[in-house]
């Protein structure tokens, strides 16, 4: 741990040496994301509501998405940009070193870009807060918290599938988007106003609703199932199992790789 | 029991190609090929030792020192580094392990090279005290002061590669693997690195491991070469008999006074400008019998006997190995 800490630390460090730099990026990200918020809410102020959610509802799922995500592309840039990693040779300098590989793969980059995205995500649950009238309690927050860090779970989970492809030179990293980016674009609106087969998709395969959808139904007010509280702090661990999964099979694409040296 | 065992390694690699012919079958047909990295190879290394591994590209070095890190399983034989064996003890294996790989950097490329060091210290696990010893330790043999606030892309080449062996000896490995580690340097530098890398190896008894294409590294390094070609130990023994095994030609080049009658000289006689080229085997023609009548020949003004370069040697050996 203090280990991740320290090499985390030192990559902000290493961002920082290109202040100007990053610094248009961030703006940049948050630029890009604030057009995706905006394209919600003329969508919304055309049509006043999605299904049976509101404006205020669908901004906050909005900003849910978005901030967990862009929190995953910042700190999973390591796993994000892994096939290129495994391309130049560098995997084989972290076999070399005495620590989890996974571990050394997460912290071996980081993208600070994305805060512009966590920004705007963020942005987007506040104005949408105080538009629904939430009363915050304890309760809600944690468990606000526990969705973000499910979802980044899940997001992290999705792109270790494309870092596994990379061990045995499968390139079909489109199939892999349309679970990813795919999967933000449509989850960023609650699974419930989709058709079954999607439904299906992002409640069991990738499981979005149950990280997401609906313990933020529950703490917004509306929830989309009639559960009892602590169920929805169960959920959210779907993300978890999802990931754990998704980790040992990318340690079997590592026992592939060293035994073929590709 | 030796430090590092080996017991007939092998390593085979499965490609799948597409075929040569088939028409269109070859779009979705694909082809096994079995390619023998490295076979049979058996050796052992004692604590240490300073050994060399050449052979030309391809040959399976770098199989065998991806085998003896650990970073690729075998496909048959043993192996054992320090009791061992490398791909099932990752972690415990590479904590006594250091490597430098060529001109792959290990180290972080935009932050000052001491904070790179901090962060090796809790990868390694190494207590604070030990670590400035050894910190202050490597950075006066290796020249390191002036730079250890200058991020590594400032740095020159000879410096970088000299901040990459500090950080891979920050943790007193027992055994480093150096992969080409004076390609690219000036003279001083490669000199330099090679007095380093003998003191490390004397002082510490570091057993070091090298594979270089520079046979200056070699005559200055290492008492003891493998040699590997095709995926197999060729030869693993002592570098000079290895030399003297291909060391079958003498050069001789001399100046006469006046142009003398070569002709009866029992070797091969070429002329360049006023100078001969005399080369001749010492087996069937003994330096004692040919340099009298070379000198009875004429009345010499200048004379010169050139010595075999390591490099036409080794080209010479690769030759007749067929490799």
């Amino acid at each position: 741990m203090k280990y991740m800490i320290h090499a985390v630390k030192m990559l902000f460090k290493s961002a920082m040496q290109y202040r100007a730099s990053l610094v248009m990026q961030v703006l940049a990200q948050f630029v890009m994301t604030a057009g995706e918020m905006l394209a919600v809410v003329v969508l919304l102020s055309r049509f006043k509501a999605v299904g049976h959610w509101g404006a205020g509802e669908i901004m906050f799922f909005f900003g849910v998405m978005q901030a967990s995500f862009a929190l995953t592309e910042l700190f999973g840039r390591g796993i994000t940009s892994f096939p290129w990693f495994v391309q130049r040779g560098e995997f084989d300098a972290l076999i070399l070193r005495p620590r989890p590989l996974l571990t050394q793969v997460l912290v071996s980059q980081l993208d600070p870009r994305r805060i512009g995205g966590v920004t705007v995500g963020v942005i987007a649950m506040l104005v949408a807060g105080s538009r629904l009238n939430i009363t915050w309690t304890l309760t809600k927050a944690l468990l606000l918290a526990e969705v973000v860090l499910g979802s980044m779970l899940l997001v992290l989970g999705l792109f270790l599938i494309e870092a596994t492809m990379s061990f045995f030179s499968v390139k079909s990293i489109e199939m892999v988007n349309i679970l990813t980016y795919g999967g933000r674009t449509a989850c960023q609106y609650p699974v419930d106003i989709f058709p079954g087969v999607l439904r299906f998709l992002f409640t069991y395969l990738a499981p979005f609703a149950m990280c997401m959808h609906w313990p933020v139904s529950w703490v917004i007010g509306a929830p989309m199932l009639s559960l009892p509280t602590w169920a929805y702090f169960l959920t959210p661990l779907a993300g978890a199992a999802f990931f754990a999964l998704m980790v040992r099979i990318w340690y079997m694409g590592v026992r592939q790789y060293r035994s073929t040296g590709t | 029991m030796p430090f590092i065992e080996a017991h007939s390694l092998g390593k085979t690699y499965v490609r799948y190609a597409a075929p040569k012919n088939g028409g269109i079958s070859r779009l979705w047909r694909r082809e096994k090929q079995e390619i023998e990295a490295l076979s049979d190879a058996s050796f052992t290394i004692e604590q240490g030792e300073l050994v060399g591994l050449i052979g030309p590209n391809g040959a399976g070095k770098s199989t065998t020192v991806k085998l003896l890190t650990g970073i690729l399983t075998p496909t048959s034989g043993s192996c054992t580094v320090d009791g061992r064996t490398p791909w099932e003890n990752r972690k415990e294996h590479v904590r006594h392990l250091g490597a430098v790989f060529g001109q792959r950097t290990q180290l972080w490329w935009d932050v000052p090279i001491r904070d790179s060091f901090l962060l090796l210290r809790d990868i390694y696990d190494i207590d604070n005290v030990t670590w400035q010893k050894r910190l202050d330790a490597l950075v006066d043999a290796l020249e390191l002061e002036g730079f250890l606030n200058a991020p590594l892309r400032q740095l020159s080449l000879g410096q970088r590669m000299r901040a990459e062996l500090c950080g891979s000896l920050l943790h007193a490995p027992k055994l480093l693997f150096l992969d080409e580690p004076t390609i690219g340097l000036d003279a001083v530098s490669k000199l330099k690195l090679r007095a380093f890398l003998k003191e490390e190896n004397e002082k510490n008894g570091t057993t070091i491991l090298l594979t270089t294409h520079d046979m200056e590294d070699m005559l200055a390094l290492c008492s003891r070469v493998m040699v590997l070609g095709h995926g197999r130990l060729l030869y693993d023994g002592a570098l000079d008999l290895l030399l003297k095994q291909y060391d079958t030609v003498h050069t001789l080049r001399v100046v006469y006074e006046q142009t003398p009658d070569m002709g009866t000289l029992p070797c091969n006689v070429k002329q360049d400008g006023d100078a001969f080229i005399l080369t001749y085997e010492p087996a069937v023609t003994p330096t004692s019998e040919l340099l009298p009548r070379v000198l009875s020949a004429g009345s010499v003004r200048e004379m010169t006997l050139k010595e075999q370069n390591v490099d036409e040697l080794i080209a010479r050996m690769y030759k007749e190995l067929a490799l």
